[in-house]
């Protein structure tokens, strides 16, 4: 090769692949508008990012799979634990987290707000159904919401059955899926299984849990009904 | 005298800077492979949790590798210019200024202060005194560029290099509203630099290496490097799309950014084939081997970390289900490794001999050194990579959920601690060597 073919190598090369790229940013930038709801990126979204950034919560984890990875990816969390569970675990980690922990990081209740109304516009970003194991929530995310406030269901998360459980998905799999179980079980069987997993399955290995008589009862109703 | 311009000893400050951070950096390294395998009690987390020692390993990381560069930077330019650095004082304040924002940045981490993105936490205003570093650094190169007025290919890539580099980190100055744009800028920093901008300013430290070890003529080694500069740039900026597919962007660049990102390994094998050629055809006597050990596995250990370690999760099918994940943390850590770790060591070993006024050097430490380095790196990316195949296929393809694909991970957390002392071994071991250089042992009679 001669020395002008490889200056020409240089100077097209960086030219081509410049101006392709400039001009993609410009119609990204035109694009992204859509792609993520600038319309509903309102100032109180903007707060909740400073406080995402304030906290450093993206270097223990993920967002749009950017940043740390040593904790859940944030991009749909929003879809798994709607706005009160996000709240719960960011006030009272050591209820949620297991042997990873996360900190106590004392936001404020206006902060923890702004958070979750950042969050909540993040789920929303159209990520081409990025990441794979969230998209079964996608027909589940409002549901997922409405369990974050119901007593039943934050005792749920708080007593650690989502260890072992699913619920519309998530969840671990050393216990069965329990988004049908009042379907197959009655309050009554329930309530007898949480008191003591042995008296109805002899076989049972399920760990009696820690409940108290009113725990077990707001429990048992609410799974009694998830039908 | 060894030393052909007497301003080049400035470079041996920012070298001894450079190797300290550097045990600092595989320290804390340990710490956070140990979060991952063993449970911290609550009570600790809460004071110095994970976030902050990631934060505090990554900028080291980042801190003594532009270090390097420019200390050797520093003791190119005098001999490629043939004349002294414009203002060796400049060079000292510089470094001064640099060293001191990044004990002040690093501190303020432990406090809580930072920005909050990743790998650029560095807050304001502490990131405009990077700047201002940067910027002094520019002013002294390219002052005594300009006064010399002998312009080479070799110094106006290293030159360009160095200025593209300072201009991408301003895209990290702004606060951005929207997150996806946010990310959008963010790699205009981070992959335009390990991607762009090093890369030029590692082919010109490697080919002006390579010119004076191997006695090669320039002429060959300065075409080459305009083909391999034109490559990486054709490649790499484009390129930059891989990291575009899945953050809110629109779905073209799953074609852009796979296709360029995919020719990505082109240039870096060329850069193998020419290093190799040189040493094969170099002229002249030399004075022992370990720069060439250096040099080889460099290039080697480029292709394998950006090279196959890159390609294998660049592709959009795949990518969809390894994006962030464990394996993009072993491709991290041999890619830089491979790349820029031992092209700094490179450089020490030739320079440092050098600066201390030794015309040879016993080698037999710093070989092992670099076997010991280069081999324990690899079985930590053998670590990282099975508990990120792991991770993939639990959390991602199986949609087991994130703490049980952790659970199933830990053990390879374990194995990777233990590595990671044994790299900071060879570290330890590598930093004395460089520190305490000795003179060849007489020769044997056959030799
Ligand atoms: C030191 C690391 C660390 C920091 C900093 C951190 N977290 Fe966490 N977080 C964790 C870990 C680890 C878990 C999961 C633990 C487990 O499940 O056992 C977690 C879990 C969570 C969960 C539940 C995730 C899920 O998938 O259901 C939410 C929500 C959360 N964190 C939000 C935040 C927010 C918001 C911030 C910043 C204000 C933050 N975290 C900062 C480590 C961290
Ligand atoms: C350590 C794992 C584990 C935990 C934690 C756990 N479970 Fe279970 N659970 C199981 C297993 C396993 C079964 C299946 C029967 C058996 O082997 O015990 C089960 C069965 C059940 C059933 C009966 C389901 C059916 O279809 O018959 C209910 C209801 C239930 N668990 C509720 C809970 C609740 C509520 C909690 C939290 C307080 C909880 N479990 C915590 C493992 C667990
Ligand atoms: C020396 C050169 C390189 C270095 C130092 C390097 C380093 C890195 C680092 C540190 C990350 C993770 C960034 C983060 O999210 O925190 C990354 C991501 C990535 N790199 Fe590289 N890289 C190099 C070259 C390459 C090349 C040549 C390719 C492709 C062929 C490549 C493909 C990728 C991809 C696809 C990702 C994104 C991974 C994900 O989706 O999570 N890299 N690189
Ligand atoms: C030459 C040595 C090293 C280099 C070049 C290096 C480089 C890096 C880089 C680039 C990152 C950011 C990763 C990413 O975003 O993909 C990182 C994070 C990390 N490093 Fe290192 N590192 C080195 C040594 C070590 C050692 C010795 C260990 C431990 C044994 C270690 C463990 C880690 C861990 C656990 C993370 C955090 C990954 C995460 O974000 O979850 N590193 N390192
Ligand atoms: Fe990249």
């Amino acid at each position: 090769m001669s020395a002008k073919a490889a200056k020409w190598i240089f100077y097209l090369g960086t030219l081509i692949s410049l101006v392709l790229f400039l001009g993609l940013t410009v119609d990204t930038h035109r694009q992204i508008k859509t792609l993520t709801h600038t319309d509903k990126l309102s100032e109180q979204v903007v707060a909740g990012k400073r406080v995402w950034q304030k906290y450093n919560c993206n270097d223990c984890h993920t967002i749009l799979g950017f940043g740390s990875y040593y904790a859940p990816d944030m991009t749909k969390v929003y879809w798994r634990r709607g706005s009160e569970g996000i709240k719960a675990v960011v006030r009272t980690p050591e209820r949620f987290t297991t042997w990873r922990k996360m900190p106590h990081l004392g936001l404020t209740d206006l902060e923890l707000q702004d958070l979750v109304a950042f969050l909540q516009w993040v789920s929303e970003i159209d990520t081409q159904d990025w990441p794979p194991q969230d998209q079964k929530l996608r027909a589940a995310a409002g549901r997922a919401v409405a369990l974050g406030v119901s007593p039943g269901a934050t005792l749920f998360q708080e007593k650690g059955c989502f260890a072992c459980h699913r619920l519309y998905g998530t969840g671990g799999m050393l216990g069965p899926e329990l988004t049908h179980v009042g379907s197959r079980r009655t309050y009554e069987t329930i309530e007898r299984i949480l008191t003591d997993p042995r008296s109805v399955n002899p076989q049972a290995t399920m760990p009696t849990p820690p409940l108290s008589h009113e725990e077990r009862d707001e429990l048992g109703r609410f799974l009694a009904g998830m039908k | 005298m060894v030393l052909a311009y007497p301003s080049q000893r400035v470079a041996y400050p920012y070298f001894v800077v450079a190797l300290f951070l550097f045990i600092l950096q595989v320290i804390v390294g340990i710490w956070l492979a140990s979060s991952y395998a063993f449970t911290m009690p609550q009570g600790l987390v809460d004071i110095l949790p994970f976030s902050t020692t990631r934060a505090i390993h990554t900028n080291l990381l980042v801190l003594w590798l532009l270090l390097g560069f420019m200390g050797s930077t520093y003791f190119m330019v005098p001999e490629e210019t043939e004349r002294d650095l414009f203002s060796p004082t400049l060079a000292y304040v510089q470094l001064a200024l640099l060293v001191g924002t990044g004990v002040a940045a690093l501190t303020g981490f432990v406090f809580g202060w930072t920005k909050g993105r990743p790998l650029l936490e560095i807050p304001h205003p502490l990131d405009y005194l990077v700047v201002g570093g940067a910027l002094i650094f520019l002013l002294n190169i390219g002052m005594t560029m300009l006064r010399a007025r002998r312009w080479t290919v070799t110094q106006g890539s290293l030159l360009g290099g160095l200025v593209f580099l300072a201009v991408m980190y301003l895209f990290n100055l702004p606060f951005y509203a929207n997150l996806s744009i946010d990310w959008y800028y963010w790699w205009w920093v981070i992959h335009l630099w390990v991607e762009g901008a090093w890369e030029l300013v590692a082919a010109a430290l490697t080919a002006w290496i390579l010119m004076k070890i191997t006695g090669v003529p320039r002429e060959t080694v300065e075409k080459w490097l305009y083909v391999e500069l034109g490559l990486f740039l054709f490649t790499g900026i484009a390129g930059t799309g891989h990291h575009y597919y899945w953050l809110g962007a629109p779905k073209y660049w799953l074609w852009v950014g796979g296709f360029f990102s995919a020719l990505e390994p082109v240039p870096i094998i060329l850069m193998l084939v020419d290093a190799w050629h040189y040493i094969q055809n170099r002229r002249g006597q030399l004075n022992g081997r370990l720069v060439f050990t250096f040099a080889t596995g460099m290039a080697i250990l480029h292709l394998v970390g950006a090279g196959f370690w890159g390609f294998a999760h660049t592709l959009p099918p795949i990518n969809y289900y390894t994006h962030g994940s464990q394996v993009t943390v072993a491709h991290g850590h041999i890619a830089f490794f491979g790349a820029y770790v031992l092209l700094n060591l490179m450089f020490f070993y030739y320079a440092m001999p050098k600066l201390k006024g030794l015309a040879s050097y016993d080698e037999r430490r710093g070989t092992l050194a670099f076997w010991w380095l280069s081999l324990a790196m690899l079985g930590m990316t053998l670590a990282f990579s099975v508990a990120g195949v792991l991770q993939t296929y639990v959390e991602r393809v199986m949609g087991l959920g994130y703490m049980t694909a952790q659970a199933q991970m830990r053990f390879w957390f374990t194995i990777l601690a233990v590595l990671g002392l044994t790299l900071l071994a060879g570290v330890v071991l590598t930093v004395v060597d460089l520190l305490t250089l000795r003179p060849a042992p007489p020769a044997k009679a056959s030799a």
